[in-house]
């Protein structure tokens, strides 16, 4: 065989050996494999091998916590918290800290496109902006009342310049609509506020400072209005205070992050929240000896009790430990709200604070600076009816997935079919964008410009600043211009803005004069230094004070939650890290392990251990969750802390879209929700019954409890 | 140039202020260049979490409630994964008084991990390789690691080396506070404090003498780098 | 009595093992030579000329006194002086190609360390050491040439020379690797 080799082939074979060497070694010629593009042109502001850090706004969820986004050679690489921000001064969520998964995500959409909803006739396409903005100038020109624009929370400047937009042309003004909004009862919260206060802003608690806290469902310290606004106040409220460690009491069917840092958890019948804050104001009031204000009377203590579950004596012991607190405090959202009875609640509570005379105290309640838009889900039913009626000619559709976020009883999605037109923005290919006529795809937030006006978690009147950190990736383009874009072709005049940056300048010129933190003798100098500060804020703390002018006699007609019938139970779901949902193509936020159940990349289903007991259940056994509305399946986590007779699904999961990540995983607890709505409008779940039944198979959960792994234990 | 003292590095855990929220995984992992593994590789026990959250469930029903503990590698002063390397790839950083997990020396016999009382060492089973463009995220200052490679918290040893790099090219020492590793940066609750324990006046050096400190299996005597607060309130926050 | 030979002594498989391992042999031979040949790079750059031109090193390479890298000129800055400089040649026309796509020129780096290696440029040019040292004669090559065996001896071997308190902290792994 060997004089089968010629030299010929026996050099062929050295430089083989040679390359594979070279190769393998991956010594001194791996620099032929690297090749270096520098810049054609030096940007000023870029210093070879050295960062640059951009201010700009997170928009992972409607808080507006600062940023400031460290790039080198133009890209994005960590998200670090902007440490002079006033809602987050320097510390970040997890959500947050993911935002370049989103930039960067593999599956987001590259170009504007005309997809057909899968009707043959009509196959799908690319197309140029050109043309793009071309179908919104005809879409705008339809009649004004058959328009429709559905937006999320964020971003402010483009929900306040479709505002103007509708205005000028004569159509509905824009709903908007999140789910992380609809869980925590932010309607309610809005709206009670407005009976009480008189103007429709959010509550800011001044959680910092206060001594006994009594939470009503609120999850602030994972969810709930600004997570990481709360939590720092948290931190500060343990070990900051010089005067004492702070007391927390939370009141909440299944215990959620807050609850289990909580120093009392009182688990107490879901939809009897108003009941025992009622209960407890009577007390609080004779306690303090002040006379009981008439709406308080609605209920007997004893009433309160037998209906929540709460003994008596604890109902006393609470009562003193809050009446004779130096800065006592109640929080209420979340659980205590999505329910029939979430307008009694969010008032009580809010009436409970004013009682022992803590608004506008240190570790009291204070307004938002500014009027917050509520998301009620009344309004979207509203305009699901009109869908349905073809009274909607053109839907456009920013930052929110209403076939994933609304509840699937609501209908959104057969009666998005009979919408002719369906204009979706989104950035990724979510459940409603695969379902929309044209897709014109938004920036990523870290490519965009913007504000935010931080409502929820700033302890003073703050806008937040959204700047481009890195060049756009893909053919995308700001929805704004878009807009401004297809008003101008549209042939009349209706916005006086030649372009976002335009826009935008318009909208901050007067906080100029309003006595911030820097200003400037015009407007281009002030740019320059809201992009650099990441926005605008006043260098003192300071939010108007509520004042309560007297109460009503009544808060509204309270309705006892009833029990569930046998055999089924009380079902909740809530937010946990995923958000709103959006969150769930992070491949980071799925490894992430659940705070309590250290859960990653699946949804589950809590059961009380006991609860499971009877019914045979163990961990990881899929069982099937069936409400009137839907059913949906899970494998079994036996949670500890939750009432025997209440089951909790997360939500955030269960995408039938979304990219790689996100796509068939868990379960869409929307899917088996009441469409139902409270007194303010507010998604109302809370008292929706579930029954449970096995299925016969498992499949374990990734756990990080279990450090060895649980695919061994079964 | 200023006279130049070595640090002695350490972190405080407050479990008072700590709430569980996990906000420092993710800081670290993206700091850190720290790869996401996937639902099966979780359930198999591989997740390469840096710095994970402890949670315990102690009481029964309605008083049950959890205690959540962060725990990353302790920076022993006397640690039991670095005698047990055959190829001297887990040493202890003179300088920086740390353990170092040295990837180019690993060969991957993950005798250190199974040494490791905290068990603070994570092993690449495999390339996790990342989709494009999801590599443009990488930081530049820190090695991507390949399979066969341990790995472990390194107090974010590229921050320190950067900013001691800084100070000096500025002629002055290194402020308290300035050299944050990502997961202090982030903590929302402020739990996390780091800085330099042989400065006596240090925020860290001060929360360490607090009377709630403790270390985790202080009887091993390994003299661990992070020091724990423990929590106070009715079950022990 | 004929003693069988086991497989392995028989010549054929001898010859082949034998090519076997000169083949791998010479494979690994040439594989070291390629790793001190420069690569080929998209225009022949005469460091010799700039050098002899009175064109210092920070002029073109300035990060290398604030940063890690020492960075690579930009087209702009190249075409600064080149384009008072009317000088015909191939490699310049390849240059002006360049400018006039506003295309970046795709350089092959020949001073490079692995992943795992964190140099840091502006210490060692705070501390007084020349070029030269670490990148050889630029002056006098025309594209910059590969040093031989850069690899961490001769790292350490620079830094032991160090004071010697100075040495447990340039010998220390964290000074380079993480």
């Amino acid at each position: 065989m060997s004089e089968k080799i010629s030299r010929r082939d026996f050099l062929k074979l050295t430089a083989m050996g040679a390359a594979t060497t070279a190769v393998m070694t991956g010594c001194g010629p791996m620099s032929r494999y690297v090749v270096r593009r520098p810049y054609t042109q030096m940007p000023e502001y870029n210093q070879t091998g050295e960062s640059t850090y951009y201010a700009s706004t997170c928009r992972e969820c409607p808080a507006g916590c600062g940023i400031i986004v460290r790039t080198r050679e133009g890209r994005a690489l960590t998200i670090e918290g902007n440490p002079n921000h006033p809602v987050n001064r320097g510390r970040l969520c997890a959500r947050g800290l993911t935002a370049q998964q989103g930039l960067y995500n593999p599956d987001r959409i590259r170009a504007p496109r005309f997809q057909g909803r899968s009707n043959p006739a009509t196959p799908g396409r690319d197309l140029t902006w050109d043309e793009a903005v071309q179908v919104v100038a005809t879409a705008l020109q339809k009649p004004p009342q058959r328009i429709a624009f559905l937006l999320g929370l964020a971003p402010d400047h483009l929900y306040d310049l479709v505002s103007e937009l509708t205005q000028a042309l004569g159509a509905p003004p824009p709903l908007r609509y999140n789910a992380l909004a609809a869980l925590e009862g932010r309607t309610t919260l809005i709206e009670a506020v407005r009976r009480l206060f008189g103007s429709p802003a959010l509550p800011y608690f001044d959680l910092a400072q206060a001594e006994v806290t009594l939470a009503f469902g609120a999850d602030f310290l994972q969810s709930w209005l600004s997570p990481v606004t709360y939590t720092r106040a948290y931190g500060a409220m343990r070990q900051g205070n010089p005067r004492r460690r702070g007391e927390l009491i939370v009141f909440e069917p299944r215990q959620s992050l807050t609850a289990g840092n909580a120093d009392r958890w009182v688990p107490i019948v879901p939809g009897s929240e108003a009941h025992v804050v009622l209960a407890l104001g009577q007390r609080v009031a004779e306690l303090r000896g002040l006379p009981v204000p008439e709406a308080f009377r609605a209920v007997r203590p004893e009433e309160a009790a037998q209906v929540s579950g709460l003994p008596l004596e604890q109902l006393e012991t609470l009562a003193q430990t809050f009446a004779t607190a130096t800065r006592p405090l109640a929080l209420v959202g979340g659980s205590a709200l999505t329910q029939p009875n979430g307008l009694v609640t969010a008032q009580a509570v809010l009436a409970l604070n004013a009682l022992v005379g803590n608004l506008g105290q240190p570790g009291g309640v204070f307004l938002s600076a500014a009027a917050a838009t509520p998301t009620p889900l009344a309004e979207v039913k509203a305009l699901v009816e009109r869908m349905q009626a073809g009274e909607v000619d053109v839907l456009f559709i920013h930052g929110v997935n209403p076939l994933f976020e609304v509840p699937a009883a609501l209908g959104f999605e057969a009666a998005l079919a009979r919408v002719p037109l369906v204009i979706n923005f989104a950035a990724f290919p979510d459940e409603t964008a695969l379902k929309s006529d044209y897709l014109f795809p938004d920036h990523s937030p870290l490519e965009s410009f913007g504000y935010q006006r931080s409502l929820a978690g700033s302890d003073r009147p703050a806008w937040s600043a959204l700047q481009p950190v890195v060049v756009p990736l893909y053919d995308t383009r700001a929805t704004v211009d878009v807009l401004l874009a297809a008003a101008q072709a549209s042939g009349q005049a209706l916005l006086p803005y030649r372009d976002e940056v335009d826009f935008i300048q318009q909208k901050i010129l007067p906080l100029i004069n309003a006595g911030g933190f820097y200003t400037a003798p015009e407007i281009l100098t002030f740019w320059s230094r809201w992009l650099q500060h990441g926005g605008w804020w006043t260098p003192a703390a300071g939010l108007p004070t509520p004042t309560l002018e007297r109460l009503p006699a009544s808060f509204g007609t309270l309705t006892p939650p009833t029990p569930p019938a046998e055999g089924a139970f009380y079902l909740l779901t809530y937010a946990n890290h995923l958000g709103d949902g959006s969150g769930a193509n992070r491949p980071w936020l799925q490894e992430l392990p659940d705070a309590m159940t250290t859960v990653t990349w699946n949804s589950w289903v809590e059961i009380h251990p006991r609860t499971a007991e009877e019914l045979g259940l163990k961990d990881d056994d899929v069982v099937r969750i069936t409400t009137p509305y839907g059913s949906v399946e899970a494998s079994v986590y036996r949670y500890p802390a939750i009432r025997p007779d209440t089951l909790a699904i997360p939500f955030g999961q269960g995408h039938t879209a979304l990219g790689r990540w996100a796509e068939g995983r868990g379960c869409n607890p929307a899917q088996v929700l009441p469409a139902g709505h409270n007194a303010a409008g507010d998604l109302a779940f809370i008292g929706t019954t579930a029954t449970l039944t096995p299925t016969g198979r498992r499949r374990p959960l990734a756990r990080v409890e279990s450090k060895e792994g649980v695919y061994g234990e079964h | 140039m200023a006279e130049e003292r070595p640090a002695k590095w350490g972190l405080v855990v407050d479990l008072d202020r700590c709430t569980g929220c996990n906000a420092c995984i993710v800081a670290c992992a993206l700091e850190n260049n720290v790869p996401f593994v996937g639902e099966d590789e979780v359930a198999y026990g591989r997740a390469l979490y840096w710095i994970r959250t402890q949670r315990y469930w102690e009481g029964e029903y309605p008083e049950v409630t959890p205690t959540f503990q962060p725990v990353m590698c302790q920076q022993c002063g006397n640690a039991p994964c670095e005698p047990v390397c055959p190829v001297y790839a887990s040493v202890h950083s003179e300088e920086e008084q740390i353990n170092l997990a040295v990837y180019n020396r690993c060969v991957g016999t993950r005798y250190c991990a199974n040494n490791c009382p905290y068990f603070a060492r994570v092993f690449n089973w495999f390339d996790y390789e990342l989709p494009e463009p999801m590599r443009s995220y990488l930081n530049p200052d820190v090695t991507v690691r390949r399979r066969g490679v341990m790995e472990k918290c390194t107090f974010c040893v590229q921050r320190i080396v950067r900013g001691r790099q800084k100070a000096r090219a500025e002629g002055r020492e290194l402020r308290d506070g300035e050299v944050q590793p990502a997961c202090v940066q982030a903590c929302p609750a402020e739990a996390l404090v780091f800085g330099d324990l042989s400065d006596p006046e240090s925020r860290v050096s001060q929360l360490a003498r607090s009377q709630r400190r403790y270390h985790l299996l202080e009887a091993l005597g390994t003299l661990p780098r992070v020091t724990y607060l423990k929590g106070v309130g009715n079950h022990g926050g | 009595m004929r003693v069988k030979k086991s497989w392995w002594q028989s010549g054929g498989i001898r010859i082949a093992a034998a090519f076997v391992f000169l083949i791998l042999f010479g494979g690994a031979a040439s594989g070291i030579y390629l790793s001190q040949i420069p690569p080929e790079q998209p225009i022949a750059f005469p460091h010799k000329t700039h050098v002899a031109l009175g064109a210092q090193c920070a002029y073109c390479h300035p990060a290398a006194d604030w940063g890690p890298n020492a960075g690579l000129p930009s087209l702009s800055k190249c075409w600064g002086c080149h384009q008072q400089v009317q000088k015909k040649s191939p490699e310049l026309e390849k240059l002006a190609g360049y400018v006039q796509r506003n295309e970046p020129i795709p350089w092959v780096p020949v001073a490079i360390q692995p992943d795992f290696v964190k140099f840091n440029h502006q210490p060692h040019v705070r501390a007084g050491i020349a070029c030269e040292t670490c990148h050889g004669p630029v002056s006098q090559m025309t594209v910059a040439l590969p040093q031989p065996r850069q690899n961490m001896g001769w790292c350490l071997d620079c830094h032991q020379r160090m004071r010697p308190n100075d040495f447990v902290r340039l010998s220390d792994c964290a000074t380079c690797h993480y």
